[in-house]
């Protein structure tokens, strides 16, 4: 046989096994950093306490609502129908399997809005679509949506309108609060991605 | 029999060839402006890190100018800084950060051992690029606590600040269960009420159905 295919042979060997070395310490299905970055500097992330409560109240099939706060605090309060996945155990493959699920609002919930902006900026690098921040969290949620403030009588159309509907979300959420809190997680989530399948169903 | 074996330096030089081009392509290939220089674990355990942070007190240094390896800058738009700004802080509107020679200046920055503190309208503003700044290996970036708005209202007192819990985020100020829970004399009304509103959640669904 002739010796240069010999050479040839053990060159392609070589290089084979080098392209094992060369995709072993790469992430997969990560978000160019420039992409990402032009992502963080849009706001359009962000959802208002109120858009959250009137999803909440319609029963918005599509909303799915993640507590990033400790087990803990999740425990002591959380939203109606939240799921609770703290910061730190994100990566498990149970929990990123809530995400990229076609046509679902996820929202991000926590103390303020900081802890679920970081959330987002992993997911996002991770590359999920569909992912939204609450703008000020449960402390904005408690003196909007729980305790809200009446505007003074010289205050606009638009802030009487959002009074009035704070008011009727106030009754909602605190007269409802007890029914929901300690509900397990599975339960909930497989209610949701059915009320998603009928509606889907309809169109 | 092959027509390579009547001449067998015409398969090395095509092999030569090959390589000298695989070479080639290798070094004339364009280095990414950003890479990630921390996995997705280190980027998590690097969000608990108290370094990250820059403490509004921290600017009285800075703006006397004692600090020397200390750069402001302001990722607000370009309007909004002429407004008004942390004194010797520059502008580098969000809008700008993936423009290469900002890019390019930070690494300057770096090498020559800055810091770099960020700063927006308020923390939420800088927290995102913050983190990707941090992710792609920019070791040196900081983000100011509390934004330009906690700045302004302290700015004739930052000493002061260092008492003030105001700028700190991550925690409850409330007592959530306590606030959203029924109120007294409102047990039994809330009750009743409680059925209303599945009775109307329904209905939305319904309609939702028939589109």
């Amino acid at each position: 046989m002739n010796r240069n295919y010999i050479f040839l042979t053990l060159l392609m060997l070589v290089l084979a096994v080098g392209t094992v070395f060369l995709t072993m310490d790469d992430e997969p299905n990560q978000v160019d950093p420039e992409i990402l970055l032009q992502e963080i500097i849009q706001p359009t992330r962000y959802v208002s306490t109120d858009q959250v409560a009137k999803m909440i109240i319609q029963g918005d099939p599509s909303l799915m609502l993640i507590d990033v706060r400790s087990e803990d605090d999740f425990q002591g309060y959380s939203l109606p129908h939240s799921i609770n996945i703290p910061l730190d155990s994100l990566l498990t493959a149970d929990n990123l399997s809530y995400f990229g699920i076609p046509g679902t609002k996820v929202v991000f919930v926590s103390d303020d809005d900081i802890r679920a902006d970081q959330m987002w900026v992993l997911t996002k690098r991770l590359g999920y679509k569909g992912t939204y921040v609450m703008r000020g969290g449960l402390n904005c949620w408690m003196q909007t949506i729980i305790e809200p403030k009446q505007p003074s009588d010289d205050a606009s159309y638009a802030d009487m309108e959002t009074y009035s509907f704070r008011k009727g979300a106030q009754i909602y959420f605190t007269g409802a609060e007890e029914e929901t809190s300690d509900d397990s997680k599975v339960e909930v989530q497989v209610q949701k991605r059915e009320k998603t399948n009928v509606a889907l169903g309809g169109c | 029999m092959h027509i390579h074996e009547l001449n067998p330096w015409r398969t090395l030089i095509a092999l030569s060839a090959f390589v000298v081009l695989l070479i080639i392509g290798f070094l004339t290939m364009q280095k990414p402006l950003m890479a990630y220089q921390l996995t997705m674990d280190e980027s998590i355990r690097e969000l608990t890190e108290s370094e990250l942070y820059f403490y509004p007190w921290d600017l009285e240094a800075v703006i006397a100018k004692e600090a020397d390896t200390i750069i402001l800058f302001d990722i607000r738009d370009r309007f909004v800084f002429g407004q008004g700004h942390i004194p010797g802080a520059e502008n580098l509107s969000a809008n700008d950060l993936t423009k290469e020679e900002n890019i390019e200046r930070l690494e300057e920055l770096k090498e020559k051992g800055f810091t770099v503190v960020l700063y927006g309208q308020d923390e939420l503003q800088g927290n995102g690029p913050l983190m990707l700044f941090r992710q792609v290996g920019f070791s040196n970036v900081k983000l100011l606590l509390g934004g330009y708005n906690y700045y302004f209202q302290h700015k004739d007192d930052l000493y002061s600040t260092v008492d003030d819990d105001g700028y700190l985020k991550g925690f409850a100020r409330f007592d959530y269960a306590e606030m959203a829970a029924p109120k007294e004399g409102a047990l039994n009304s809330g009750a009743e009420k409680k059925e209303v509103q599945v009775q109307r959640r329904e209905k939305t669904n319904v309609a939702a159905g028939g589109c």
